[in-house]
């Protein structure tokens, strides 16, 4: 039988074995290092999740207290608490810091902590990348933070509309801050989104058909799948306005073909998926919590994964609802109304799925039971109101004024941070092993739930009064002076509420009693393990038979898959993605400081494009090089290795001598965002020549023959380099390989010179936003030629070190798909070009 | 995985078909499609609802295509496709309703 049909049949048990063995085995492999250096080279996600959370939960604290500042300035019409200037730093940073700093890293700190557990796997798929998300946000977020007290913040709200952050109305570096320390800490949004695609796809418990695993993974992979489409959008506006702030390219400038439009449009495509983003692993908590707190099943199982599908592609139909007001004409308009009123069907039959669980079970009011009914309250108001403002005649009264400041705090509030609190106060006793300490969690919810109506409720009103956002006093509208007044007071109950609720948190982690196992009686794996959760999650990997909370026993004594350490490595199971077939053993990485290394050298390019210092960022992107160069050193084998014998009747490969590694699914995975991207620049391209004003652009400099030519040699050479990626993972290792691979570097030298003579063929992009495009696009092209040419170097040194071999494939299945998305991208792009140049 | 493959084919070819008409309204407008005389009214509105009407079929077929029974796999297969048909459906009827570069 070969190892594949293996497979497929129910693994046998694994004989028992001695419990406190198996855990001090596998917590010699899987803990962190200790002191400092466990702080620093860390990459478990137990670990790292953890500090996702707890960073975004000071963040959320200093996010609250800007607000604070906010509402004492509002308490009065003629507040002197802060000065406009300031005042401006303040919400902008309020509306950034809860967003970015916040709402994000606290679902990819939830997802990197629970995921494995609750899927059955002892870690991430790619742990590395969990740290290097984990450092990315927090430099990123420190020079954020660190602008407020230098006093150059952001301060063009949080949405950065062109022309009001451009060169001319903010000279300063305030919106460099903004779109540098964003776009940093976007890599980590990116990255979390790559390995909670893959590990949810890749890394269940066997025989987990996607069909049947638990409704969080459902809702993280939507969540994840739109990060990867949603974030893109964002980085290129990001990407694209510090380029016309430092070098005057004009993609945002009537004057020369660009349009503030563009950026609205960027922003939007990703800031309303945001709010989706935001609020599916939330309504994930909660399809896990109300049945367990109303003891029963979940009701209507399929409806909801339909409903997640159904809001996960409707969610990008709806941006241009964030710009009814702007002069789009009426159909256009009326295309997003009708998506922004859809969107309200799958969010109403998740909520109906949740009552009739409700209404099925036996409900107990636990404390996560009465934030997921604050949840109720709070999040269906929001969404009554998210349908008023996609009708667009009320939109276009309504817009821009507190009413919309109101609606929003309603759906992320009672989306977001009612369902966070359920969570966490479900999954506390797993975070630190203790029960928490009785009555206060409660006082805390009603004064929060008290302080949060009592703040935002009357907002409606304010806003209907008329009284816009974003304002620091308003002597002129005495109407507006009671609503204002009450939303201040009640805010400070809602502050203290806030307090309460951290408050309890210490006290359990530090002070509660012992917590039994699975105090609440659930049915899903995250409770089939000792509290609090050990470094490596199971003993042995849940398999069919033992894949629930009851199954605690059995695998702690090593009866379900691959028990232990015997290797002394990080192994976990990975399975085919849609039946759960068991499909190889993969050897996770282990503690490393190089996360942190990459974090920091990241970190050094973008201080040195805030610093303005342009002309050393060379040098940060060659350390950027290096750096990455390492994370592939440390990877590969030098030998083939048995199978490992997960279970009896079992056999599976490791990872280096299969094809479809997770190496390979996040590459694809990444690939999707990188196509969102560039899909974005397309739009851009488009946008621009049949929207904006200030076309057609001047005439154009690519004449003659030597455009065409270059053009030719560049993908002529991509296509040789896709080819020998093919022939070079055909030879795998030996002679054969390692010329292959040279020759697909020569091949990606070749592309980029032929690209860098195209270079100096191009207009000035200062001129016109079409010359600014094209300059993009090539840039676009040079960056994926000179990944392609690294990867191909890559395999050479793979081959050259013994680390191909027959069954080991080394890099070249990645380089093989990078090869064809850059050489597809470019002929997209100047077959673009061309179709300018003739029509 | 095929059933996974056949329950987005409804919604991507809903996203699909709402980029191409969205695409096609901003560029009609901008090279003047509405004063294109075309069978059944303005260039621009045939190519949209010409489109938007081809889409529809193509969604009648996923549904067609949609494995029958009560296991779970296919009624999500058959979900997608009903979302795919009625998000195109409506969302896309402005085509048909409004003015278009007004």
């Amino acid at each position: 039988m070969s190892d594949a049909k293996r497979s497929d049949v129910t693994p046998q048990a694994n004989p028992p074995q001695r419990a406190l063995t198996l855990h001090r085995e596998l917590t010699a492999v899987w803990s962190d290092l200790p002191g400092w250096r466990g702080v620093l080279a860390s990459v478990n996600h137990t670990t790292i999740g953890l500090r996702f959370m707890a960073t975004a939960g000071v963040f959320f604290a200093i996010g609250g207290v800007l607000s604070m500042l906010i509402r004492a300035q509002l308490a009065t019409p003629r507040g002197a608490f802060l000065d406009t200037a300031l005042y401006n730093q303040i919400f902008t940073m309020h509306g950034s810091i809860m967003m970015f700093l916040f709402a994000i890293p606290m679902l990819e700190g939830l997802a990197l902590w629970l995921l494995p557990k609750i899927l059955g796997a002892r870690d991430m798929a790619f742990p590395r990348l969990s740290a290097l998300g984990y450092w990315c946000y927090l430099f990123g977020g420190t020079i954020i933070l660190l602008s407020l007290l230098a006093g150059v913040a952001p301060d063009g709200g949080w949405f950065m509309y062109t022309p009001l952050s451009d060169k001319t109305y903010t000279p300063g570096i305030n919106a460099d801050v903004w779109l540098l320390g964003i776009t940093f800490v976007e890599i980590s949004a990116v990255a979390a989104a790559v390995e909670i695609t893959v590990t949810i796809l890749r890394c269940r418990s066997a025989h987990m058909p996607l069909s049947r695993m638990p409704l969080m993974g459902w809702y993280m992979l939507g969540t994840s799948v739109m990060m990867l489409v949603g974030f893109p959008p964002l980085i290129l506006g990001s990407i694209l306005l510090e380029m016309e702030r430092a070098f005057g390219w004009p993609f945002f400038d009537v004057a020369r073909g660009g349009d503030p439009l563009l950026w609205q449009h960027l922003f939007w495509l990703f800031g309303h998926p945001e709010v989706y983003i935001i609020f599916l692993p939330a309504a994930g908590a909660l399809s896990t919590i109300i049945p367990v707190m109303s003891r029963t099943t979940i009701l209507g199982y399929g409806a909801v994964v339909a409903a997640v599908l159904g809001l996960v592609f409707l969610s990008f139909g709806l941006w241009v609802h964030h710009m009814f007001t702007v002069g789009i004409p009426h159909m256009a308009l009326a295309f997003f109304s009708a998506a922004s009123a859809l969107v309200a069907v799958p969010t109403a039959v998740q909520v109906f799925a949740w009552i009739g669980t409700i209404w099925k079970g036996r409900p107990q009011l636990k404390l996560p039971m009465l934030y997921v009914l604050g949840f109720f309250l709070t999040f269906v108001m929001g969404g009554l109101t998210g349908v008023m403002l996609a009708i667009v005649p009320f939109n276009w009264q309504a817009h821009d004024t507190a009413f919309v400041t109101a609606h929003l705090h309603y759906v992320l509030i009672g989306g977001f941070v009612f369902p966070l609190m359920a969570a966490l106060t479900y999954w506390m006793p797993l975070i630190c092993g203790r029960a928490r300490v009785p009555k206060l969690g409660e006082a805390a919810f009603w004064l929060i739930l008290i302080g949060f109506h009592g703040t935002f409720f009357i907002m409606h009103l304010t806003g209907l009064l008329g009284m816009p956002r974003r304002i620091d006093i308003y002597p002129d509208n005495p109407e507006w002076v009671l609503p204002n007044l009450v939303s201040s007071i009640f805010s400070m109950v809602l502050a203290m509420g806030f307090a309460l609720f951290v408050f309890d948190m210490v006290m359990q982690w530090f002070f509660g009693a012992l917590s039994r196992r699975n105090p609440w009686q659930a049915p899903t794996l995250d409770w089939a393990m000792a509290l609090p959760a050990p470094a490596y999650n199971f003993a042995s990997l849940p398999a069919p038979g033992r894949d629930d909370a009851a199954a605690a026993v059995p695998l702690a004594r090593g009866e379900g898959i691959l028990p232990g350490a015997p290797r002394g490595w990080r192994e976990t199971l990975v399975v085919e993605p849609g039946s759960g077939r068991p499909d190889h053993i993969a050897v996770l990485p282990d503690n490393t400081i190089l996360p942190l290394a990459t974090a920091a050298v990241i970190g050094s390019f973008f201080m040195l494009m805030l610093a303005g210092i342009y002309w050393l960022t060379p040098v940060a992107i060659m350390a950027i090089v290096l750096v990455v160069w390492r994370w592939g050193m440390v990877m590969g084998t030098g030998q083939d290795h048995a199978p490992v014998h997960a279970a009896p009747g079992l056999p599976l490969p490791l990872h280096w001598q299969v094809r479809g590694t997770l190496a390979y699914g996040g590459a694809v995975a990444t690939l999707v965002a990188d196509g969102s991207l560039y899909a974005c620049l397309l739009f851009g391209v488009g946008f621009l020549s049949v929207v904006a004003p200030g076309w057609p652009a001047p005439e154009s400099g690519l004449t003659g023959v030597w455009p065409a030519v270059l053009v030719a040699v560049a993908l002529g050479a991509m296509a040789v380099g896709s080819v020998t990626a093919r022939l070079a993972e055909a030879g795998r290792g030996g002679d054969l390989a390692r010329q292959r691979a040279l020759l697909g570097v020569a091949a990606g030298v070749l592309a980029l010179v032929a690209l860098a003579g195209l270079a100096l063929l191009l207009d000035d992009p200062r001129r016109h936003a079409r010359d600014a495009l094209r300059g993009v696009l090539l840039g676009f092209a040079v960056v994926h030629g000179v990944i392609a040419a690294l990867l191909a170097l890559r395999t050479y040194a793979d081959a050259r070190d013994g680390r191909m071999g027959p069954s080991r494939r080394g890099a070249t299945p990645v380089w093989r798909l990078w090869q064809d998305f850059a050489l597809a991208t470019t002929a997209v792009s100047a077959l673009l070009v061309a179709g300018q140049e003739l029509f | 995985m095929r059933w996974v493959v056949g329950m987005m084919a409804g919604p991507v070819l809903w996203a699909v078909l709402f980029a191409a008409v969205y695409a096609l309204h901003g560029i009609g407008c901008a090279w003047g499609w509405t004063g294109v005389a075309a069978p059944f009214g303005s260039l621009h509105i045939v190519a949209m609802a010409g489109v938007w009407l081809a889409g529809l079929v193509l969604h009648v077929g996923i549904l067609a295509a949609a494995p029958k029974g009560p296991a779970r796999e296919a009624r999500l297969h058959r979900m997608g496709a009903w979302i795919g048909l009625v998000a195109s459906g409506l969302t896309l009827l402005p085509v048909l309703l409004t003015s278009t570069c007004g």
